[in-house]
């Protein structure tokens, strides 16, 4: 769901480059305080590599569409939303700079909805989900928290649309949402399967429960 | 309530960093041609031709290295590049903010362990 230069019109475009760079310098300045320990940062780099990698698969869902992996939810759910949206940013620059994927005066755009939306949105829904239902049914909560990631990012795109007056807001909505709720389920697939595998219980809270 | 923590365990990063070079290296030739959902809508609605590139400049452009032959090197290569410049760059700015945030930290007496 990269958008592509020539999308979106230069009031779109500026407001996005704007605010997309405010949460980008925001997020750094959070992550600044929020690494825990220097171990986290080759897991982070890691991570990275990984939905670079993944966002490469597209994969067919159907009428000759496909859809790929974006990865904000998965790396929110292991690393928290600041995090989460400072590798997201770093993956859309990099695949504007060096790839052409994406465009240069909408980098803002896709960092404010395939980043900072689809991080938070999934964040967000997994922390609210986990909390509800007191840690049980983890597996169902990645799997609703990272699908709704990518409708929650397609709507964020399609808005912008409508706001540039590219597409009617009804039709832009019905259309991005419609696509984006059959490639939300590669999301969830992929966000369950990596985030199960290397999210284990916290020891510090098992000797908390033990001191209890 | 339960809580989960991001695995410290060597072999499990090791395992997700084979993925991530096999998906890079070796899977990312045959991933679908089609449209993604984005560029379906664009077509569908009429609007796909209004996108263009603002710069030509990109060293590999649509994830092909120039100058070798065969397309599933191309491709094959620049995911690893990809990869590689994308660990890269991750490693080295979080580090930096790490780093600074421990020198800050050292100056005022600390602020205990910063908890995501």
């Amino acid at each position: 769901m990269h958008i592509p230069d020539g999308f979106l019109d230069a009031k779109a475009w500026m407001t996005t480059t704007a605010v997309g760079a405010a949460a980008v310098a925001y997020s750094l300045n959070k992550t600044k305080l929020g690494i825990s320990s220097s171990k986290q940062v080759p897991m982070v780099a890691l991570i990275g590599s990984f939905v670079f990698a993944a966002q490469m698969i597209n994969f067919p869902i159907a009428g000759a569409t496909s859809g790929h992996f974006l990865g904000g939810a998965l790396t929110s759910i292991l690393f928290g939303p600041w995090i989460g949206t400072i590798v997201m940013a770093a993956v859309l620059i990099i695949q504007a700079l060096v790839f052409q994927d994406g465009g240069i005066t909408v980098l803002g755009a896709n960092i404010l909805c395939t980043g900072f939306i689809g991080c938070f949105v999934g964040y967000g829904v997994y922390k609210a989900g986990m909390k509800l239902f007191g840690g049980k049914g983890r597996i169902f909560i990645t799997f609703i928290a990272s699908w709704l990631s990518i409708v929650a990012a397609s709507a964020g795109v399609a808005l912008l649309l409508a706001w540039s007056g590219t597409f009617e807001l009804g039709l832009a909505l019905k259309a991005m949402v419609g696509w984006h709720m059959l490639i939300g389920i590669g999301e969830g697939v992929i966000t369950t399967l990596v985030a199960g595998y290397l999210l284990e219980r916290s020891k510090a809270q098992v000797k908390g429960a033990a001191l209890q | 309530m339960s809580e989960f923590q991001v695995t410290a365990r060597k072999g499990k990063w090791i395992v997700l960093l084979v993925i991530t070079l096999v998906t890079a290296g070796l899977l990312s030739p045959w991933a679908s041609p089609h449209p993604d959902g984005l560029e379906r809508v664009a077509k569908d609605h009429g609007f796909i031709d209004q996108a263009g590139a603002v710069h030509e400049w990109a060293p590999i452009p649509d994830y092909e290295v120039a100058g070798i032959p065969w397309t599933a090197v191309r491709v094959g290569l620049a995911g690893v590049i990809g990869a590689g410049i994308m660990a890269a760059v991750l490693w080295v700015s979080i580090k930096g903010l790490s780093s600074r945030r421990g020198k800050a930290n050292a100056q005022s007496h600390g602020d205990g362990e910063g908890r995501l």
